[in-house]
């Protein structure tokens, strides 16, 4: 809508003369207001079902003779990766480039850093140069947030993305993951209900992994079983409370469409807090084999108030294509399961995802050797035959060949798709740095 | 020079008071207290006193001074500034400066610098200093056992000195600083400080404010110091169980994705100190008490007659992981923040006398020090000027405690587990009281703090109570 509205775009769409006009970019975009993306915990369905379809667009550029669109024309998209990273900065850089964006890369070896300017110090240098977003990597958690909430106490209007923060979230990777699997399932119309019922086993170390808990997020928000596996020392009990609390409901609309909004955004609480009240019920995960009846959430969940169903639809209506965004979405019981042993996680799985093992697990008397973990928790050809006929690998790489995932197993193309993970990287990681743009008023 | 403060809440744990009436204080000394007094002198300084709360001074078991070594933190003039603004009349300094506090010069070094106030400056701090603050060696024996205006002669004299001259000076009397020396040399946990001396010097007691591993050194330790009557003080944490960890371990630090510290730390420390306090007979305080299960461990010590006593911290009572969320550095805390569960033991057992004491554990860092990653800053948070009135809103408001359990844990019983005299409001004894008006509202920011630090996740937000006035 608001493309639409913007002269600017009139002159875009002439650049588009090869493909779709820009405004079928994606349907409730006008309605994306999440200025910040540092944690998929409170996405909701049309967030996610927003970004789908917003690289599904994207996809279809990058398969264009010209890759590139000048939607961020103007715009400067800074990666502040103060843990140094190739991979995910080169996605990042590549989407932003392909968005006609400048671009800006920070890194830390031959920065400051070490000698006493902070975070916000080297983020602000950067906002000094007229950065208008962020993408931010860091080896501890809470720092894109620390720099998001600054930015917004600056009332500067700059969005931050998360691409990694210590152990707690990598929402682009989780988000990419989500569109490999979905446009597998329909790749016109990839969306997040596809996944309902599906049996989706995350294994290894999930203690450490920020992208098996942005993972956890987005795949029981789509209604699949997602059972955890690793051991003990790996996949605390504490898992089992993970998503409790965290139902995931109905976003209520702010205010009313006068306006508030916009100067509630202003006030810069920033990093997701300013969200409409989510709906939550009572339970949260459904635990596997691990619970007691302890927690069972028998509690049925109630659907959404009509009051916020409609108020949804209203909004979903406005201009989504697909009828689907326009179904109010009932509150749901994220179901999560936790396993000790890779049998159970594995049995009909349809989709395997492996985590990354880091060598320096063995000095903190986590396991014994990577051998034994292999032999335990490695994923091999025939661990396979314990899942669905069809089913799929991923991993977020880089792979520790042959000790998280054989080695001919992730080069094999009828199971492995940790190829098109890399490629979806990019269409989504511009779908995001486009959707943030459509925050800010692109 | 007499003041009179008419109507006013007044509290004493001591005596388990709380009622309104009037209160007149001359030269320093509590002379009267009465539902009404009539008979006001013409140049009274008369203090309206409706909805303000008159208690004993507040007495701080544990908190730390940047002074010396990190003076842009804290000095020890800014640090008695602070708590004197947050109602406190007695702070114990931990030794984890830098020198640490850990010989007798140190010791004489600290009481001349509180001393000599603020720098070289004419600021006549120094004739509030009571007479067993002075390094004088052996009379500190005699001294100590003064402390908290039991109201001799000696004692009144001085504070009558220091009321003189705070009436004539616009600031506040400052608070009295008593350092804790440390155990170890360097409090490194290798080798035992020269404690008999040290003893001698007019430290408060000996703590390292840090764990110390080696059981064999604990023991000897606590054997040795069995004749020298002081308090000891010990944090319980396992260092090898905390690793890297930055926030209670469960199911929080698994959604915040944080590094866990497992409540075992703190509790087999515990369990395995407990058994030397048993073995030895030495009093032991232990601090910074964070768990559900170190509470137990504290109770069932006590029941078993154990001589124990231990202290909380504020934040512990008022926080729990689940602020984490924020992921604001001032949330790391040395011990960290308790589960919602480990929040409501402590809060239960402060208010049932399990735990003593609830200390503030002020920790100043800069705001270089503490703009990095939760993760990569230095634990601790400030709050001298902050407990109070939090708490009060937190506890007293919501009708959880009664004002006087609250005084009990700030005031009376810190003062016990110092081997000090509490305050008290009664008639005759030296006034070290606080003048507390629960309603005001202030903003906690650069120009209202008194400390030199900013550290607080309260920092910038509006606060309800504000301490109006010392006596001490």
């Amino acid at each position: 809508m608001l493309l639409d509205e913007n002269p600017l775009t009139v002159n875009n769409q002439v650049v588009y003369a090869e493909g779709v006009p820009f405004s079928s970019f994606g349907m409730a975009t006008s309605t994306w207001t999440r200025r910040h993306i540092l944690s998929l915990a409170d996405f909701t369905p049309s967030e996610y079902n927003t970004v789908l379809q917003t690289a599904v667009s994207f996809q279809e550029v990058l398969s264009r003779r010209t890759k590139k669109v000048p939607t961020l024309q103007g715009l400067v998209v800074t990666n502040l990766f103060f843990e140094s990273s190739t991979r995910t900065r080169s996605s990042f850089e590549l989407a932003a480039k392909r968005l006609s964006a400048d671009i800006l890369n920070f890194a830390p070896g031959t920065s400051s850093l070490t000698k006493g300017e902070t975070i916000l110090d080297t983020a602000k240098t950067y906002l000094a140069m007229g950065t208008d977003m962020m993408v931010i990597r860091h080896k501890e958690a809470g720092v894109p947030q620390a720099i998001a909430a600054e930015m917004d106490r600056l009332d500067v209007k700059v969005g931050v993305l998360n691409a990694g923060d210590g152990q707690h979230e990598h929402p682009s990777q989780a988000l990419l993951d989500l569109f490999t699997i979905c446009t597998l399932l329909d790749p016109e119309r990839p969306q997040l209900s596809l996944l309902e019922g599906k049996k989706i086993a995350i294994v290894g170390d999930v203690l450490h992994s920020r992208v098996a808990r942005s993972n956890i997020w987005s795949l029981t928000a789509s209604g699949a079983e997602v059972h955890l596996a690793g051991p003990p020392t790996l996949l605390p009990k504490w898992f089992r409370e993970f998503a409790k609390g965290k139902e995931l409901g109905v976003r209520l609309p702010r205010a009313s469409a006068d306006g508030s909004q916009e100067s509630e955004d202003r006030e810069g609480r920033g990093d997701g807090e300013d969200w409409g009240e989510i709906q939550n019920s009572k339970f949260g995960s459904v635990f596997g084999e691990l619970t007691r009846a302890a927690d069972s959430p028998e509690a049925k969940i109630p659907f959404g108030s009509t009051q916020a169903s409609q108020s949804v639809s209203r909004r979903g209506e406005q201009n989504s294509p697909t009828s689907q965004s326009s179904i109010p979405y009932p509150p749901l019981v994220r179901k999560l399961f936790l396993h000790w042993h890779l049998e159970p996680a594995l049995k009909d799985a349809d989709y395997v995802m492996t985590l990354r093992l880091q060598k320096e697990r063995m000095t903190s008397h986590l396991l014994p050797s990577l051998r034994e973990y292999h032999q335990l928790f490695g994923i091999t050809r025939d661990r396979l035959n314990l899942c669905q006929p069809n089913v799929k690998v991923l991993h977020p790489g880089p792979v520790n060949r042959g000790v998280e995932i054989s080695s001919d197993l992730m080069d094999d193309p009828q199971f492995s798709l940790i190829s098109q993970q890399v490629t979806s990287g990019v269409a989504v990681r511009m779908a995001l740095l486009y959707l943030m743009g459509v925050s800010r008023g692109l | 020079m007499q003041e009179l403060l008419q109507q006013v809440r007044i509290l004493d744990p001591a005596s388990q008071t709380d009622r309104v009436g009037d209160v007149s204080i001359e030269d320093g000394v509590i002379a009267q207290i009465a539902d009404a007094i009539a008979d006001i002198p013409s140049d009274a300084t008369v203090i309206e006193g409706y909805g303000l709360v008159l208690a004993p001074g507040l007495v701080d078991v544990y908190s730390h001074s940047g002074e010396p070594g990190f003076e842009e933190r804290e000095t020890l003039y800014s640090l008695r500034l602070a708590a004197a603004a947050g109602g406190f009349t007695r702070v114990a300094v931990l030794p984890t400066t830098h020198p640490p506090i850990d010989n007798p010069a140190s010791v004489h070094w600290f009481f001349d610098r509180q001393k000599a106030g603020f720098g070289a400056s004419a600021q006549p701090s120094g004739g509030r200093l009571r007479p067993e603050a002075q390094p004088e060696g052996r009379q500190e024996a005699e001294g100590r056992s003064d402390k908290g205006g039991k109201g001799d002669k000696g004692d009144r004299g001085a504070v009558s000195f220091s009321s003189s001259l705070s009436s004539s000076s616009p600031l506040s009397p400052l608070p009295s600083l008593f350092p804790w020396a440390a155990l170890t040399t360097n409090t490194q946990g290798q080798q035992m400080t020269e404690l008999a001396e040290l003893a001698l010097t007019g430290a408060v007691g000996f703590t390292d404010g840090q764990p110390i591993p080696n059981l064999l050194l604990v023991r000897r330790m606590l054997e040795y110091l069995h004749p020298l009557g002081k308090p000891v003080m010990l944090w319980a944490c396992d260092r090898e169980l905390v690793g890297n960890g930055v926030m209670r371990e469960g199911p929080d630090s698994m959604v915040f994705g944080l590094p866990g510290i497992p409540a075992i730390a703190e509790t087999t420390a515990l369990a395995a100190l407990l058994e030397c306090v048993e073995e030895t007979g030495t009093p032991v305080h232990f601090m910074r008490l964070s768990t559900a299960r170190g509470v137990e461990l504290i109770r069932s010590a006590k029941a078993r007659g154990l001589p124990v006593t231990a202290s909380t911290t504020w934040m512990h009572l008022l926080l729990n992981t689940q602020a984490l969320s924020s992921y604001d550095p001032s949330l790391r805390l040395l011990a960290p923040l308790g589960s919602p569960a480990d929040q409501q033991a402590l809060v239960a057992a402060v208010q049932q006398g399990v735990i003593d004491a609830i200390a503030v554990d002020h920790a100043p860092f800069t705001y270089e020090d503490k703009t990095v990653a939760l993760a990569e800053s230095p634990p601790g948070a400030i709050g001298l000027e902050l407990a109070l009135p939090l708490l009060w809103q937190a506890l007293v408001e919501t009708n959880q405690w009664s004002a006087l359990d609250l005084w009990s844990a700030l005031s009376s019983r810190p003062a016990c587990c110092l081997q000090q005299s509490p305050a008290v409001i009664k008639a005759g004894e030296s006034a070290e009281m606080l003048l507390f008006d629960p309603q005001q509202m202030w903003i906690a920011d650069a120009r209202s703090l008194r400390s030199l630090s900013a550290n607080t996740p309260w920092f910038g937000q509006s606060i309800q109570g504000r301490v109006a006035k010392i006596w001490c």
